[in-house]
């Protein structure tokens, strides 16, 4: 059983180059700043990569299926309002509250699955749709300004510490381990990779298609929820944009992670080493005096880097 | 068969059969509904507010429109292409935000400016189209990364909102000739161009790779360069579009771009083009893009929260889409029956 995951870890360059990209910038960061390499900041670093790396974890399963969720920002932004409204500053209400907001999150991403593959919507246009229905939803909602804070609880799940280690890393390793087992070892995670890779082959192989792509979109829609209320707990409130940098950190983590833009390869540990590698760049762009202006730029290159290298050494027949 | 033989097919050829009804609604279909949409629309307008079916109006309705309607275009030609263009919202922000920061006092500052915008307009989409056709990546990633560096640059040139426009350039949009506004002429030119276009050699190219890249590229059609040409065409009408909405607001925004993508593209899907490519044309995406524009009217006419807008907006576009996928299965079933 454990040769399996090495074996796919290991024949996978990308997400061991992936690893090693991540470490070097770590090591370069440090070597310009003093206090990068600081056991406070290496925490810090941890937990502003799990916000990238939770959402990437849905992404990913929807882009290794050939798909894509553009509607996280605001699946993300409306669980962190939500929560923060029905907690509305106590924690009493959390045992209920969360678990709707993760079910909400799903019912959005049921929606998404259900619009893309019952009625044939392209990905780009129902998830972008759903994102732009989300904001207008929220903004009526929330009449623009939502306020309350975020309950102590789920503070400290974003912001506490067990022993040296952060609450936000275990629960984001632990999520890790679940999306490793999921991906290697189960029949869904075969699935996952077939459907990616010829969704005709798949289908004609007996793999319910529609169910598969619905259930990616369910995932998606759960960890972008899930992320939103971790995040409120760091921020400590909710507010209106905060999803907004997700859109593209999600899917250029998932890219730098190795998985192949058009599905079929890649592995949640390769998106892991893209979030680490994100949040390494954003933190190193202050130390060379750059803004989130820049940042936005190396997100869009770096997804354009990595796509076009995955995809030239064996060049994809016609398949626009 | 030549590239500029009129009248490439759209769908495989169905010779020596008369057109049934049934194929002459699914023709009429595509670009009759957002024209019903539209007067219907327009109807419900006019018995909310007065003074609806005046020239003056018409002025009001096209200036709230043009911005969408040029990004729209480009986005139009795109999708006949079978592709998709999300940079435009980044190419649109960027746009403003160095015109807000560069235009000065006006006069040939200005004017050298706005050629320049035009050019990076034009050059930001050819990017888009060699990556897509000669690195043969996806047409949403590929635009999805670009739009991300062109939001970076925009924030980049102008960090928050704001900047100056001249006086000069804003005053132009306000001359009319006989009662009709520049930007309603500008509608007017541009439908204009779009009756000559299709026609073009470029422009039937487009959408015999819309409807099968294979077919077109096996028929001679250059079809890498004709990808080139379509997202730098999307490309310079994002910055054309950039250059009229500056009119509007006066200032440069580095985020303003971001409305434009979706809306563009529901634009384009509502009045009647494919997703799939090759079918559909700029008459529908007029009706599309006054359609969007009237929903956002309506429901201020009505007072409800402007944020109701996108919920319309979102939802009339998914419906869209299942309505041309419906229509283009059955065109499909009846092709080949």
């Amino acid at each position: 059983m454990r040769s399996e995951l090495l074996r796919r870890v290991l024949s996978n360059r990308p997400i061991l180059l992936a690893y090693a990209g991540a470490l070097g910038l770590f090591l370069t960061t440090s070597a310009f700043s003093t206090g990068f390499a600081s056991e406070n900041n290496v925490r810090l670093l941890l937990v502003q990569a799990s916000f990238i790396g939770i959402v990437a974890l849905g992404q990913g399963f929807v882009i290794l299926a050939g798909g894509i969720d553009l509607s996280v920002p605001w699946t993300l932004n409306g669980a962190a309002i939500l929560l923060t409204l029905f907690a509305n500053g106590s924690n009493a209400p959390l045992a209920w509250a969360i678990p709707l907001v993760l079910a909400l999150g799903a019912l959005v991403g049921l929606a998404n699955g259900l619009g893309i593959s019952v009625l044939g919507v392209n990905p780009i246009v129902m998830t972008l749709g759903m994102n732009v229905i989300l904001a207008g939803g929220l903004l009526v909602y929330t009449n623009g300004s939502p306020t309350a804070a975020a309950p102590s609880h789920v503070e400290y799940l974003a912001t506490g510490r067990l022993g040296p280690v952060p609450v936000n890393t275990l629960v984001w390793a632990a999520l890790a381990a679940l999306a490793t087992i999921v991906l290697t070892w189960t029949i869904f995670g075969r699935q996952l990779y077939a459907l990616g890779t010829n969704r005709t082959v798949a289908l004609f192989s007996g793999i319910a298609v529609g169910r598969v792509t619905v259930i990616t979109y369910v995932i998606c829609g759960i960890t972008a929820a899930f992320a939103g209320i971790l995040l409120t707990g760091y921020t400590g409130q909710a507010y209106l944009g905060m999803g907004d940098p997700f859109l593209f950190s999600s899917v250029a983590a998932v890219a730098i992670g190795g998985a192949s833009i058009l599905g079929g390869s890649g592995h949640y540990l390769g998106t892991v080493a893209g979030a680490l590698i994100l949040t390494v760049l954003a933190g190193l762009l202050p130390i060379l005096n750059l803004n989130t202006a820049a940042l936005q730029i190396i997100y869009g290159l770096v997804i354009l880097g990595t796509v076009a290298l995955a995809t030239l050494p064996g060049r994809q027949a016609v398949t626009r | 068969m030549e590239a500029e033989a009129p009248g490439v097919p759209q769908q495989p050829v169905v010779l020596a059969r008369r057109r049934s009804a049934g194929e002459v609604a699914l023709r009429v279909a595509p670009i009759g509904i957002p024209y019903l949409i539209l007067i219907v629309l327009v109807a419900i307008y006019g018995s909310l507010q007065e003074g609806v079916f005046s020239r003056e109006e018409l002025n009001i309705q096209t200036a709230a429109t043009l911005t969408l309607l040029l990004v729209a275009a480009g986005q139009t030609i795109v999708i006949l292409l079978g592709g998709i263009d999300l940079s435009v919202g980044g190419i649109l922000s960027f746009s403003t935000a160095l015109a807000a920061t560069r235009f000065g006092e006006g006069g040939s500052t200005m004017a050298v400016w706005i050629a320049l915008l035009v050019l990076i307009g034009l050059g930001a989409g050819a990017v888009n189209g060699f990556l897509i056709a000669h690195l043969r990546l996806q047409p949403f990633i590929v635009t999805l990364a670009t739009w991300s560096i062109w939001s970076g640059a925009a924030f980049w040139v102008l960090p928050t909102e704001g900047g100056i426009v001249p006086e000069s350039y804003v005053g132009a949009v306000n001359n009319a000739w006989v009662g009709l506004s520049v930007s309603t002429w500008l509608v007017i030119v541009l439908i204009g161009l779009w009756v000559w276009f299709r026609r073009t050699r470029l422009g039937v190219s487009i959408r015999a790779v819309g409807s099968s890249e294979t077919a077109a590229y096996l028929s001679g059609v250059p079809t890498a360069r004709v990808t080139i040409a379509a997202y730098a065409l999307s490309g310079l009408f994002a910055a054309l579009a950039a250059l009229f909405l500056i009119t509007q607001t006066a200032s440069g925004s580095p985020t303003v771009g971001n409305d434009f993508i979706l809306n563009s593209v529901a634009a384009v899907v509502i009045g009647g083009t494919s997703l799939f490519g090759g079918r559909g044309g700029l008459g529908g995406t007029v009706a599309g893009a006054f359609i969007l524009t009237l929903i956002a009217s309506v429901i201020f006419v009505l007072s409800i929260s402007s944020f109701y807008a996108p919920i319309v907006t979102g939802g009339l576009l998914i419906l869209a889409v299942l309505a041309n996928s419906i229509t283009d299965l059955v065109a499909r079933r009846r092709a080949y029956r």
